[in-house]
């Protein structure tokens, strides 16, 4: 399993692939108190950084992957970057 | 298959045709504007109807194509040989992957590699692709990396020091994934990581927020935009499959130089300019960075001044720092200092217009470089004491140094160095010279990457609104008068007429039985009047059909320019293919046999005989060579001759060849004629090649070409004249399907003999007929014909008749006479030819069956093989 939901969080373990999109938008949904563990992840598919960043759900414990770390999880952490300047 | 890929397939190839068939022509006379526009609309077309399969590879590397003949049809380029070459490569893989289509419904597993490689070896034609294939993809000012200024500031701070210090060429690179990515097993975020390169990366949403509740989570909709510090073709690379939807964009590091923060008026920088100024005038760049690191504590980090500080600090702090950047930035600061609160605009740093913030691919900032360097000249020009002159040279000499290494040129070694220091001694003229040539250099380059794009734009504006209309009205007129059958379904049709011919032939049976056995010769005349109106109407039906079969022999005429310009590139021979009567039309099965033989001659003629540039100079002939294909009717023969003005069959050294080869005694050699010596390059296993080469000489003859044309019934004869050249001349039947032979009667038993080999028949009297040892033989004016007996060749049953007079078949056999020897001579009649299948197949002396109209099976000898 490389998502491990709990009803409130969702720790995301090694490499975590297109197939957890769908669980994890149904997680997301379940309600806004949740929070999202990244810290053991190795591979984040685009799909679930894309729902990672539509729901900005809490973060807790930063990726020790490096490219997760510099890439994604300032976008998650960081002020709503969303908008109209992203339009470019 | 798809209906609809089952109507592409056939549509491609004639397309693919077109457009190689243009090329060539287009090659030879690169400056015909129609032929240009023929070969790019086929090319446009294809890729426009590719795209409604899922074929990307071959969409993309059309694409390519079309790309690089808009290039030529907007006189950007000039068709050359190499681009053809690569140009008919791309058609090649093209047509190779139609046939995979055809076969398996899909394209080979290496097709996407192979169609980026090809793609990127068509667009390494067009000067500046990358300005084409932004223009062609995305037509939007979203193509240029104009959002530079979105990336994190310290990622570019980063990236523009390195590449100041000597890091690799920065590369904007924009990806807007497709929907449907997902599905197609693509994760575009996670290529991202694998570029070592990568020193800046943003991923936002494509469109505004979607809430949550409504979101498809298998439906990409990011995108990516990141800075990358490494050779383009790494990238491209990396981002193969999903080219088409990555932009990748040329940085030069003054565009990174884009204070972002707020425009308020921090007040708290009296004086900087004038300060800084003289700073800079005075190259003094490590005071000024203290100024500025001082200027920065007081600033609040948050203010567009202070970014715009931190960017100064950066230009300051290159090995050879540019003036003209920092002079800029200096400004630009000043400008924002001054303005009253709440009205500074963010101000132009290096160039006036906006567009010039992010300037194209390979296009550093030029009008830039030309000012800076008018500005030198200007230093160079003004007066001064040695010691000031020293200083200022320097300065030059650092600024000139840091353009050329911005702008990726170079002069020749220590010149400007040397140059610079005779300028510091008081003879500026070598320095003058060197930056009025760079200055001329700057204009050039400024001129050309400008007017690319404006002379691209009727181009584009073309293939999207006049093509469409065009071809439409073309194809919808074609359609009107051509219907597209499947050559099974002729072929079907024809053996029904055939069927009808041969039944036909049963009534005048039918009227000799209704007069002979029932009496009633009225009713036989009828049945005449009637076979005579159904034999009309069935001759016409055949004569339809079989024009429906027939073929211009430009079907296997129009490879050979291809053949005739590879092989010519080839060998380094100048050869000009002369192609004449290709619209003679001929059988299908007759033009489809003739296309390895012709081949095989037109090969032969240019390795073997035509010579180099050289010896055909040395030779007073003129330098390009001629081969000409001739196809016309005589008769009811095609008559297809290959020549050249090559050097000829020498017979002398065919004899001795052959003489050595054992294929022929020394009397027959020394007795031979020059023809009868020539014709012996039809023997099997003969070669006077003296290498083997690549194109002929591979172990097969022309004994080849001889057997082909034999299995259809032609002949092939040579002649040629030393040092003149050679003609090989094919004489082949119109059509095949129905043959025109001699019955004879041989034991009992009915036979016929294709009419075309029939010489004559004579009747011998017995008394003439010479025994000499076990064979006979007659003379027939005043030749010896030998004979032989029908009944013991297909060793009938029977003792041969005692008669006075012998029957004689008087035939021709592989260009001897033979005399054959029958029991009656019948009429000649028309049958439709069919094989021997079945377990018959391998029967040898026989080339077919055929039926009578009384029901009786024909056999159709096959005397070459009989003999």
């Amino acid at each position: 399993m490389a998502v491990v939901f709990t009803t409130t969080r969702a720790r995301f373990e090694d490499v975590c692939t297109v197939e957890e999109a769908l669980p994890l938008l149904e997680f997301l949904r379940s309600g806004d108190d949740v929070e999202v563990d990244l810290s053991a992840c190795t591979y984040l598919h685009t799909a679930l950084i894309q729902l990672l960043l539509t729901a900005r759900p809490r973060m807790t414990g930063s990726p020790a992957d490096p490219a997760l770390a510099r890439w994604v999880a300032p976008l998650l952490t960081g002020p709503n970057i969303e908008g109209d300047e992203s339009d470019g | 298959m798809t209906t609809l890929l089952e109507r592409f397939i056939p549509e491609a190839r004639e397309h693919l045709e077109n457009a190689a068939a243009g090329l060539l022509k287009l090659e030879r006379d690169p400056s015909d504007e129609a032929l240009v526009n023929e070969v790019f609309r086929s090319v446009h077309t294809l890729k426009g109807a590719s795209g409604l399969f899922d074929v990307p590879g071959l969409t993309r590397l059309l694409h390519a194509g079309e790309d690089l003949l808009g290039a030529v049809r907007a006189s950007v380029v000039t068709l050359d040989p190499p681009m053809a070459d690569a140009l008919l490569d791309a058609l090649d893989r093209v047509s190779a992957w139609v046939d995979e289509l055809q076969r398996h419904g899909r394209l080979p597993d290496d097709a996407d590699g192979a169609s980026v490689d090809l793609s990127r070896r068509l667009r390494a034609f067009i000067p500046h692709a990358d300005e084409i294939v932004t223009a062609g993809a995305l037509a939007t000012p979203a193509a240029r990396a104009d959002w530079l200024a979105e990336l994190p500031e310290a990622d570019r701070l980063t990236a523009f020091a390195e590449t100041l210090a000597g890091g690799p060429a920065l590369l904007a690179v924009s990806y807007v994934p497709d929907d449907g990515c997902f599905y197609r097993g693509e994760d575009p975020f996670n290529l991202f990581p694998r570029l070592p390169g990568l020193r800046s990366l943003q991923i936002f949403r494509r469109e505004p927020f979607v809430p949550l509740a409504e979101t498809d989570p298998f439906q990409s909709a990011l995108a990516f935009r990141a800075l990358v510090a490494q050779p383009r073709a790494a990238v491209e690379h990396l981002f193969r499959y999903v080219i088409e939807q990555v932009v990748i964009v040329a940085v030069p590091p003054e565009a990174l130089v884009l204070p972002v923060g707020d425009l308020v008026n921090p007040g708290a920088l009296p004086h900087f300019d004038g300060d800084a100024k003289r700073r800079l005038a005075a190259r003094d760049f490590s005071g000024l960075r203290i100024a500025v690191a001082a200027l920065l504590e007081q600033t609040d980090a948050r203010l567009w001044v202070a970014s715009a500080l931190r960017w100064l600090d950066a230009i300051l702090a290159a090995q050879l720092p540019n003036p003209i950047w920092a002079s800029a930035m200096i400004t630009a600061i000043a400008e924002v200092n001054a303005a009253p609160a709440g009205e500074a605009k963010a101000p132009g740093l290096f160039a006036p217009k906006p567009e010039d913030l992010a300037p194209p691919a390979d296009a550093p900032d030029r009008p830039m470089a030309a000012r800076v360097l008018a500005e030198q000249m200007r230093i160079v020009a003004m007066p001064g004491d040695p010691e000031v002159l020293q200083r200022r040279m320097a300065a030059v000499e650092a600024t000139v140094g840091s353009l050329l290494s911005s702008l990726g040129w170079s002069v020749r070694d220590g010149e400007l160095a040397a140059a610079t220091a005779e300028a510091a001694g008081g003879m500026p003229e070598k320095l003058r010279e060197l930056i009025t040539g760079l200055q001329v250099r700057a204009e050039r380059a400024a001129d050309g990457p400008e007017a690319v794009p404006a002379s691209m734009a009727p181009l584009l504006a073309t293939s999207a609104t006049a093509d469409p209309g065009q071809p439409a009205a073309g194809d919808a007129a074609q359609v009107a008068h051509v219907l597209k059958v499947d050559q099974a379904k002729v072929d079907a049709l024809m053996n029904l007429i055939a069927e009808l011919v041969v039944s036909k032939n049963s009534l005048p049976f039918l009227a000799k039985r209704a007069e002979d056995v029932y009496g009633s010769r009225e009713m036989s005349r009828e049945i005449k009047d009637q076979y005579a109106i159904i034999d009309r109407l069935a001759q016409e039906m055949q004569r339809a059909i079989m024009d429906v079969r027939m073929l211009p022999v430009s079907e296997v005429f129009q490879r050979f320019p291809r053949l005739v310009r590879d092989l010519s590139r080839k060998l380094d021979k100048q050869i000009e293919l002369r192609i004449v009567g290709e619209d003679t039309a001929a059988d299908k099965t007759i033009i489809e046999s003739l296309g390895d033989p012709l081949i095989h001659l037109v090969r032969n003629a240019i390795d073997h005989g035509i010579e180099t540039p050289e010896q055909r100079v040395d030779a007073g002939k003129p330098e390009a060579a001629m081969v000409q294909l001739k196809a016309f009717q005589e008769g009811d023969q095609v008559i297809i001759e290959v020549s050249d003005d090559g050097r000829g069959i020498d017979p002398v050294a065919i004899r001795l060849k052959a003489f050595e080869k054992g294929m022929i005694t020394e009397e027959k050699a020394d007795t031979m004629s020059d023809q009868d010596s020539i014709n012996l390059i039809f023997l099997p296993g003969f070669s006077t090649a003296e290498e083997i080469s690549d194109l002929s000489g591979r172990g097969v003859g022309t004994d080849v070409v001889r057997t082909a044309v034999e299995k259809i019934n032609g002949q092939v004869t040579v002649s040629s004249r030393k040092g003149e050249g050679t003609l090989v001349r094919l004489s082949l039947p119109l059509s095949m399907a129905v043959a025109r032979v001699m019955m004879v009667e041989a034991g009992d038993a009915l036979f016929a003999v294709p009419m075309d080999s029939v010489a004559e028949t004579v009747r011998v009297p017995r008394s003439r007929v010479r025994r000499i040892k076990r064979s006979e033989a007659f003379v027939l004016r005043d030749a010896i014909v030998p004979l032989v007996r029908l009944q013991d060749l297909l060793e009938l049953p029977g003792q041969a008749a005692e008669v006075d007079e012998e029957a004689v078949l008087v035939a021709r056999v592989g260009g001897a006479i033979v005399g054959i020897v029958v029991d009656r001579f019948r009429e000649g009649i028309d049958v439709v030819l069919k094989p021997l299948d079945g377990v018959l197949a391998g029967m040898r002396g026989y080339s077919g069956s055929a039926l009578l109209g009384d029901g009786r099976v024909l056999l159709v000898l096959n005397l070459k093989e009989l003999l």
